[in-house]
């Protein structure tokens, strides 16, 4: 049977099990568990959660994470030069003003495709269309394909080699 | 003046014939893909929504988070499966049945298993024929592994070499 | 209601919760030297919320990376409008909680290596464990993470964002954006969850 004292307020024996409970409702509570079987019981088992929480570190942070955070940031920047790009020639005619400007953007296009080949591609040619349903099989080839990958990276010891 | 014209006029030119050296490098640069996905990549975005329209949407949902997750695997990683799909692909379609078989059924080995199975698949793959073949006609070899796992470990290996 | 807590929110932290919205208004006029102070100061929590959440290293920095991205993106229509943190983490939330959602529906494909490397207990005593504490450690690692991982997802950004962040439900509320009760109600439940999951290993 769920105490009254447990019903009403359960956060408190969270808030307990956490630590942060004002010393003045942290005494009642205490005089009250010692007191409270049931109520013993969840504060332990609460307490109990609280340390495994506690323990359970993450892991340590890339130490590319910035680098990498900051290109992808730099990239989206680049994109807004397409506009100061585009101000250098004007004013001028129409007929110097169009492929001058189509040149611009080809350059930057090169650029992005120098910096990270293969990431960002031309457009396929006509008629290079891959279907989705393709594309679906392929992924789940890839994902049983990465199965065997922990192989290749991990130099796990064969029990014949010890 | 007439004179800026020309000099401005000789400036827009050096741009355009810097941009095609780029693009001329850059052609150089790239490697065709072989991979669907990476094929994929090089759709436009119009085409490739094009694409997944023709599928339900929660399906083309998946789809979608599935590509992100390969491009945004580890460059060394990425490379390493696209290598591994690439050998897998070039095998007949029997073949490549047969490699579907054994890692789905590789994956539902008991987990204490897999990674002992997969120690042996990544040392054999990387032996040569002879060698391979006399490590799993031995008599330690047949101990160790269990039927199942022996044609697991057999095919893997023949058919996904190093 | 929350129970009364000692929290220590005196001025001097409520004025750090400003100063991040400070920092970013400074973004927002172009200071991007404020959003690496930014970046520095959360980055590792973000991470680390989003890496419990969704259990897969390489996966939790790439969503990071996207929160980041985002919060950089919004920076000429930001508005403090809540505390820093709180848009922040709202961010982190639905995006992690997005791509939940889209990995279930994957195949319950469960690699060999699922990305998430066991780490250590904190260990109390400086003495080198025993083989035998090892196994036992492995075993609560192991435990702890299947245990949220268990929890329904929006349970588990909750317990993440009380423990780690320490957030009161308020805050939680308007990071998950739900109601206060609805907060309580998540917690209860996770809570109790976790209580029969893992209170067994005290006495292991």
């Amino acid at each position: 049977m769920n105490c009254p004292i447990q019903s009403r307020n359960p956060e408190r024996f969270v808030a307990y099990a956490a630590g942060t409970l004002d010393p003045e409702t942290a005494r009642a509570l205490e005089r009250h568990l010692a007191e409270c079987a049931a109520c013993r019981s969840i504060a332990a088992d609460q307490t109990a959660v609280w340390k495994a929480l506690d323990a359970w570190e993450a892991p340590p942070l890339s130490p590319n994470f910035d680098q990498r955070l900051y290109r992808r940031i730099d990239q989206e920047v680049r994109f807004s030069w397409w506009d100061r790009l585009a101000r250098t020639f004007r004013p001028m005619p129409l007929r110097q003003a169009v492929p001058l400007t189509a040149s611009a953007g080809l350059l930057l296009v090169a650029g992005l495709l120098l910096q990270h080949p293969g990431t960002i591609a031309p457009v396929a040619p006509r008629g290079e269309i891959v279907r989705a349903n393709q594309v679906e099989r392929t992924l789940d080839d890839l994902d049983l394909l990465r199965l065997l990958g922990t192989a290749d990276s991990t130099q796990s010891v064969h029990p014949d080699a010890r | 003046m007439p004179g800026d014209v020309g000099r401005t006029t000789l400036l827009r030119f050096g741009w355009v014939v810097l941009l095609a050296i780029l693009l001329a490098m850059v052609a150089a640069a790239q490697q065709p893909p072989t991979n669907p996905i990476d094929r994929w990549n090089r759709m436009s975005p119009a085409q490739r929504e094009r694409e997944l329209s023709k599928l339900p949407p929660a399906r083309a949902r998946l789809i979608r988070q599935r590509i992100w997750r390969y491009n945004h695997m580890r460059p060394e990683e990425q490379q390493a499966l696209r290598e591994r799909y690439q050998t897998f692909s070039q095998l007949p379609p029997d073949k490549q049945q047969i490699v579907r078989d054994r890692l789905r059924e590789f994956h539902q080995l008991p987990q204490a298993r897999r990674p002992v199975v997969h120690s042996e698949i990544a040392r054999l793959r990387s032996w040569p024929e002879a060698q391979r073949q006399a490590r799993m006609i031995g008599d330690e070899f047949r101990s160790q592994f269990s039927p199942q796992e022996q044609q697991i470990i057999r095919d893997l290996s023949a058919y996904l070499p190093n | 209601m929350e129970p009364r807590v000692s929290t220590g929110m005196g001025a001097a932290v409520a004025r750090a919760l400003d100063y991040d919205a400070e920092l970013m208004l400074r973004v927002k006029e172009g200071d991007g030297a404020s959003f690496g102070v930014l970046l520095a100061k959360h980055r590792a929590s973000v991470i680390h919320f989003v890496y419990r959440l969704v259990q897969e290293q390489a996966v939790a920095e790439e969503l990071a990376q996207e929160v980041f991205l985002r919060v950089y993106r919004s920076r000429s229509s930001y508005e403090p409008t809540a505390k820093f943190k709180t848009w922040l983490f709202r961010i982190a939330s639905r995006l992690a909680l997005n791509w939940l959602r889209d990995e279930k529906h994957e195949r319950g494909q469960e690699r060999l290596d699922d990305g998430s490397p066991d780490l250590p207990l904190r260990q109390v005593s400086d003495r080198r464990p025993s083989v035998e504490q090892e196994l036992v450690y492995a075993v609560k690692r192991r435990e702890i993470r299947r245990a949220v991982a268990a929890l329904p997802e929006k349970q588990r950004a909750a317990v993440l964002l009380h423990k780690y962040e320490e957030m009161p439900y308020a805050q939680i509320a308007r990071v998950l954006e739900c109601s206060e009760s609805a907060v309580k109600s998540l917690l209860y439940r996770a809570y109790e969850t976790l209580r029969a999951r893992l209170a067994y290993m005290e006495t292991t």
